[in-house]
């Protein structure tokens, strides 16, 4: 079988990563950097400014401080409004709901599973309290997302 | 018994409403509605009126009454007759205007007219009624007890009226009554005496209860027939229910005869609806009382059936108060008392006290608490089964239990009284009262058992009482009655028992909502705490392995080893934080009841647990296969799971068995012989005495951390959970060096 290509990547995929924790960000972007696959990186550390971001609303009105990612990495508990809001918002959003959302969390209720997958979380990761594990787990999700997933193409609105 | 078998059947079956005669002291016409056609006549209309009952059969009433009265018959008609009654006419006969009261009522379809003629002439306006009663009204209103009015009473009607002997007759319960005042000139005072229910049967009673005035001027009189027999229209006999000239039994006749009395009338007393006695007048020789004199009485009679509530309000007021001040102190005690059976206890004089009486018995459950002199538990119980179909508005009263209930004669001394309250049928919550036998004597006007003559030819004829002497009768079996005040309290009671059964009930569910909010609030915490707690312990896990990444080249092996021991720590910390978390889930987490085939989940098991320790060399002993039990599949698995992997863990034998099996019947008390004890036995270390009861609490370690593959502390902590979630018990046995035995039971539900 012909392996059918993805379009050849024009620029680096940006990865929205929606995290509270700067040390769990840091532990995240060490990881990251050391991928074979250049990746621009935007944080937000709550959920109004990862839903702003992704609206271009407030400070990022301008078309070019918010670029679509090409994957959303997202925490559950953050302050204020929280990650299950702002997946549920995403996967509600037309424009929205096709950018891969990965739930990367310190919960392993059954319950935010559930809820999770059913709003539409492409992923499910429960951070391990593990050093090794974790370097794994993050080259993996880059490997997986950025290289063997062809992801869609983003609408420029 | 024999009084009632008999003369009440033979008195209650005569139908006296439709005698098909009249007295006669007056005509009875029946006219068609509304054309006033005269259809059937009293056949002595022409010593009254003057005209055949050929005459008037299939006439109009004009050929009776003249344009003008027959006039003021429709309008009365159209009107309220009751308040119309007696219409003043007059009939020409021979040239001379013979004057009548005329009594109407409407029935069916007919209408019937009753003239009676005026003795005296004129007319009787209302101020001469307002003359004749105002003062006896105003006495009776004065009247400061029940029976200083009755008093008052009999006095007035007597004068008025000026028959013999004028009494008030009260009713009884259970149809008797007794003599309650006189006003008479004959020698023998009928004050007190009592009679049974045979003398005014049920029938006459009702008839009472339609018509309040009742009068028979002459016992000795000749019925009057009507003319035709029956009600032409419905060929059936004439409804004389309304009638005042209604012929009067032939019983009752006979019975007015013996007592020496030829002239009655009798004005009904009505409490709530019901009979409550009667003004009874006597007189030895014929006496007519014109429809005015008559009116008067029965409105004097109304006023008394008014006055009986006050009257009854006032009397025992003391006693009343009494019982009032006894119900706040229920009120009181009860609504501090957990439940309402341990309130009532104790309240025992108040309860007893409450009623009057000399014994109680709670009942709620299978509990029963007595109080005072009662039955036995087991006669009580009895006695309620019993009770409980008769039970009316939640009530129910005797005075003489032996009556109905016969198994109550052992026990008639302290209980022929019983008074029982039902509280909640459904919680099974009774209250009974009891009363001893008081043995009476009651003073009965004539013997009231012997109603029947034995005819010459041997059979039993029913017949009115011949002799009305003073007969004394010793009563056995009876207790006082229960006074309607007490009957009162005790409702009153039922309606606040019933409110601290509702605020009790109110009181689990608030507590229910709070222990569920409390265990909603555990959960949340949980969840929180351990990812809260989790959250920098990942940093400090990160961070450790940051600084030996990146600092590798400045530091030397210690520094690496005390960073290695922080990250194992972090990772241990996480194991009991995990730990903790899935022990209060199991807790939290809905039991799912399920018939389970332990043979397959035991070996299940096994296998789960030699994949994850190929190395370990363990003989699994069966001794019988095990039958399917009702659980929850995945708290079992895991439950059998740590006994099971304990027993190999804690195991230092060279030749490793693990038997696991089950006891029929509690291995402990024997109570249950169908409950199952299962075990799972190992030939393992072995638990020294003094370690037996610490070993299922938490995070509880007997061993050095890394002894026997290590562990959080917590498997034998969820086995105990497990446990004691299906209803059941767990405890161990062992034999330091030999051995362990853990035992458990799952609910007997769970056996089976």
């Amino acid at each position: 079988m012909t392996r059918i290509s993805a379009p050849p990547i024009h620029q680096t995929p940006v990865l929205l990563i929606v995290e509270d924790s700067n040390e769990d960000f840091e532990a995240l972007q060490r990881f990251l950097g050391r991928s074979s696959v250049a990746i621009a990186i935007q944080r937000c550390i709550n959920g109004e400014q990862a839903l702003a971001f992704l609206y271009r609303t407030g400070s990022y009105v301008d078309r070019q401080s918010a670029p679509r990612p090409g994957l959303i990495v997202l925490d559950l508990n953050l302050p204020g409004t929280d990650g299950r809001e702002v997946l549920r918002r995403i996967k509600q959003d037309d424009n929205l709901k096709m950018i891969p959302v990965v739930v990367f969390t310190t919960s392993n209720n059954p319950k935010d599973i559930e809820v999770c997958y059913q709003y539409g979380a492409n992923s499910y990761i429960v951070k391990p309290i593990n050093f090794a594990q974790l370097k794994r787990d993050v080259q993996m999700l880059v490997e997986y997302w950025f290289e063997v997933t062809t992801l869609p193409d983003c609408p420029e609105d | 018994m024999t009084d009632e078998t008999i003369d009440l059947t033979n008195c209650d079956r005569e139908l006296i409403h439709i005698p098909s005669l009249i007295q006669p002291h007056g005509v009875l016409l029946v006219l068609q509605d509304p054309t006033l056609e005269i259809l059937q006549v009293s056949s002595n209309t022409q010593e009254v009126v003057g005209r055949q009952p050929e005459e008037l059969l299939g006439k109009p009433l004009s050929s009776l009454l003249d344009v003008k009265q027959i006039k003021l018959l429709q309008k009365c008609l159209a009107e309220d007759f009751e308040s119309v009654n007696p219409l003043n006419l007059s009939i020409k006969y021979l040239n001379k205007s013979i004057y009548f009261d005329g009594i109407v009522h409407r029935l069916d379809n007919i209408i019937i007219l009753e003239l009676e003629p005026k003795k005296a002439k004129g007319e009787t306006g209302f101020f001469d009624f307002y003359q004749q009663v105002r003062g006896t009204i105003t006495r009776i209103q004065k009247a400061p007890t029940l029976l200083e009015m009755c008093q008052i009473v009999v006095t007035e009607v007597r004068r008025i009226t000026g028959f013999e002997r004028v009494m008030v007759y009260k009713f009884d319960q259970e149809g008797g009554g007794s003599v309650i005042a006189e006003d008479t000139n004959q020698e023998t005072p009928y004050l007190d005496l009592h009679y049974p229910p045979s003398d005014i049967p049920k029938q006459a009673r009702q008839l009472y209860t339609l018509n309040w005035l009742r009068l028979i001027p002459d016992a000795s009189y000749q019925p009057v027939a009507l003319i035709p027999a029956n009600n032409p229209l419905t060929n059936q006999p004439l409804d004389l229910s309304l009638s005042v000239l209604r012929s009067v039994s032939p019983i009752h006749l006979e019975y007015m005869q013996n007592m020496g009395v030829t002239a009655s009338m009798s004005i009904s007393l009505m409490h709530e609806k019901k009979l409550w006695g009667l003004i009874a007048c006597h007189h030895s020789l014929p006496k007519y009382v014109s429809y005015n004199i008559r009116t008067i009485c029965e409105f004097i009679g109304q006023v008394m059936s008014v006055e009986l509530l006050n009257k009854e309000a006032s009397e025992d007021i003391d006693y009343k108060n009494q019982l009032k001040s006894l119900q706040t102190q229920f009120v009181e005690e009860l609504s501090q008392a957990e439940y309402f059976i341990d309130g009532m206890v104790q309240l025992k004089s108040q309860l007893l006290n409450l009623a009057s009486a000399t014994g109680a018995a709670i009942c709620s459950g299978n509990q029963c608490v007595r109080v005072g002199k009662t039955p036995s538990e087991e006669e009580v119980h009895d006695l309620l089964d019993w009770i409980k179909p008769q039970f009316y508005h939640n009530l129910f009263e005797t005075r003489s239990l032996t009556k109905n209930y016969p198994t109550a004669e052992s026990y008639k001394a302290i209980a022929s009284g019983v008074l029982a309250l039902e509280i909640s049928k459904v919680h099974h919550n009774y209250i009974l009262w009891f009363r001893p036998e008081i043995i009476q004597t009651v003073n009965w006007g004539g013997n009231p058992n012997k109603p029947v003559e034995v005819l010459s030819d041997g059979s039993l004829r029913m017949s009115p009482r011949k002799s009305f002497d003073l007969w004394q009768e010793t009563v056995q079996g009876c207790a006082l009655p229960w006074k309607p005040c007490e009957i009162e309290a005790v409702t009153e009671l039922r309606s606040l028992v019933v409110g601290v059964v509702l605020r009790q009930a109110d009181k689990v569910a608030s507590m229910n909502f709070e222990l569920q909010r409390s265990n909603e609030e555990l959960d949340s915490f949980a969840y929180v705490a351990s990812h809260d707690l989790k959250e920098p312990l990942r940093g400090i896990h990160n961070y450790a392995n940051f600084l030996m990444e990146d600092y590798a080249d400045v530091l030397n092996d210690d520094g690496i080893a005390k960073l290695q021991t922080l990250v194992r720590l972090t990772q241990r910390m996480e194991d009991l934080i995990n730990s903790l978390l899935h022990f209060s889930r199991l807790g939290r987490a809905e039991l799912i009841r399920q018939p389970v085939n332990l043979s397959e989940l035991v070996q299940q098991v096994i296998t789960t647990l030699t994949i994850a320790r190929p190395q370990s060399e363990v003989e699994f002993r069966i001794p019988q296969p095990f039958k399917s039990v009702q659980c929850d599949r995945d708290q079992i698995n895991e439950l059998f799971s740590n006994l099971i992997s304990n027993a190999i863990k804690y195991n230092d034998k060279p030749q490793k068995w693990v038997e696991i099996g089950f006891i029929e019947g509690n291995a402990e008390s024997k109570v249950a012989p169908t409950s199952l004890t299962f075990y799972v036995r190992d030939n393992g270390i072995g638990i020294s005495q003094e370690h037996l009861d610490k070993i299922f609490q938490i995070f509880r370690r007997l061993h050095g951390r890394d002894d026997f593959g290590g562990g959080t502390g917590v498997g034998l902590t969820i086995a105990r959970k497990i446990v004691e979630r299906h209803g059941g018990r767990i405890w161990v046995e062992s034999t330091p060096t030999l051995g362990s035995t853990f035992y458990f039971t799952l609910s007997g539900e769970a056996n089976r």
